[in-house]
C-alpha cells in the first residue's frame, strides 16, 4: 500500500468522525408509525394499484401494437382466405372421394357369393 | 448484532414492541448512514423512515434473522437511490453540492460564531464530498458503505447482491479515481 493509499485511508476515517451525529427528532416513531399504518391503508393502496395497472395496459397495448404493425410477426395470410368459398368447395375433394369409395367396398362385400359367379 | 434473533423473529411475526425495540437499536447507526450517503442533513430523518416502513413491510421476507443486518443496509441503500433520484428528476442537488462554507456562513449569521474545530470538520467533508465527485452516484455510495461505514466485502456482497469479485474490480476502479484527484489536490496544495 502506498503512502498515498494510507494517507487516503487516514482522510476516510477523519470524514467519519467529521460526519455530524445525527439523533433524529422525538416524533420520529410516532411519525413512523403514522406512515406505517397509511401505507398499509387502502387509501394508499388504490392509487399505487390503479397506476400499476395504468402501466400495465399501457405496456400490452405497445406490445400488441407493435406484434400488429411489424410485418414479420402478423400472422401469415393463407392462400384459402384470398379464394372465394366456392372456390374452396371445388377444390376440396376429398371428403367426396373418400365416402364414395367407403360405399362402394361396403357393397362389394355385402354381395352373395352365388351373384359373384 | 444490535438485537438479539428473537426480538426479530417476535418482529417478523407482528409484534409492534418488538418492532419498536428493534427500530430504537438501529436508528441512530442508520441515520449516521443515510446522512453519510445523502448529505443533505435536513432529509436525512424522511430518509430512515422510509427505510424503516420498507422493513415492516418487508419483514416476512426475511430468510433468516442472522441476514438482518444486510438486509437494512440494502434497504437503506435502495431508500438513498431513490431518494437521489427523485432529487435528480426535480432538479435539485445535494447539500455537498454546495459550498460548505456558504452553508457554514448561513448557519453562523443564524447561531453566532462557529468554532475553529466545526469549521475544520466543514473543510474536511468539504474535500471529501470534492474528492467523491469524481465518480458516480452508485460508486460513491459503494464506496462510503466500504471505506467510511467500515462494511467488509462479504457484507457488501449481501447487501449488493453481487458476486465479490465484481464489487472487488468496482471499488478498486472507483477508489482509484479518488486517489487520483486526492493526489492532484495534494499536488496543487489544497490540502
Amino acid at each position: 500500500m502506498t503512502t498515498n493509499d494510507q494517507r487516503l485511508n487516514a482522510l476516510f476515517a477523519q470524514y467519519r468522525d467529521a460526519c455530524p451525529e445525527v439523533e433524529g427528532s422525538p416524533e420520529f416513531m410516532p411519525v413512523l408509525w403514522r406512515r406505517i399504518e397509511k401505507r398499509g391503508s387502502v387509501a394508499y393502496l388504490l392509487p399505487r394499484l390503479a397506476r400499476l395497472a395504468c402501466a400495465a395496459s399501457a405496456v400490452i397495448c405497445l406490445v400488441l401494437a407493435a406484434l400488429v404493425s411489424l410485418p414479420g410477426l402478423a400472422a401469415p395470410r393463407s392462400t384459402a382466405s384470398a379464394a372465394t368459398y366456392a372456390d374452396a368447395l371445388s377444390a376440396d375433394h376429398s371428403a367426396e372421394k373418400t365416402y364414395y369409395t367407403e360405399s362402394i367396398r361396403a357393397t362389394d362385400n355385402l354381395v352373395p357369393a352365388d351373384y359373384s359367379r | 448484532m444490535l438485537v438479539e434473533p428473537e426480538l426479530i423473529e417476535r418482529a417478523r411475526q407482528g409484534d409492534a414492541g418488538a418492532f419498536n425495540q428493534m427500530v430504537a437499536a438501529y436508528r441512530k447507526r442508520i441515520l449516521g448512514t443515510i446522512s453519510r450517503l445523502i448529505g443533505r442533513p435536513e432529509d436525512v430523518e424522511d430518509v430512515a423512515q422510509e427505510v424503516f416502513v420498507r422493513l415492516y413491510y418487508s419483514l416476512d421476507q426475511l430468510r433468516t434473522p442472522e441476514v438482518f443486518e444486510p438486509w437494512l443496509y440494502r434497504l437503506s441503500v435502495n431508500a438513498c437511490y431513490d431518494y437521489l433520484r427523485r432529487l435528480r428528476r426535480r432538479g435539485e442537488y445535494r447539500m455537498a453540492d454546495l459550498s460548505e462554507q456558504q452553508v457554514l456562513m448561513a448557519d453562523s449569521s443564524a447561531s453566532g460564531k462557529r468554532s475553529d474545530e466545526d469549521a475544520e470538520k466543514v473543510r474536511l467533508r468539504e474535500f471529501v464530498d470534492a474528492l467523491f465527485r469524481h465518480v458516480s452516484e452508485e460508486d460513491r455510495l459503494l464506496l462510503t458503505l466500504k471505506e467510511v461505514e467500515g462494511l467488509s466485502l462479504k457484507e457488501l456482497e449481501k447487501v449488493y447482491r453481487v458476486n465479490e469479485n465484481a464489487l472487488k474490480v468496482r471499488l478498486f476502479r472507483a477508489r482509484q479515481r479518488v486517489l487520483k484527484a486526492f493526489q492532484a489536490a495534494r499536488e496543487d496544495g489544497k490540502l
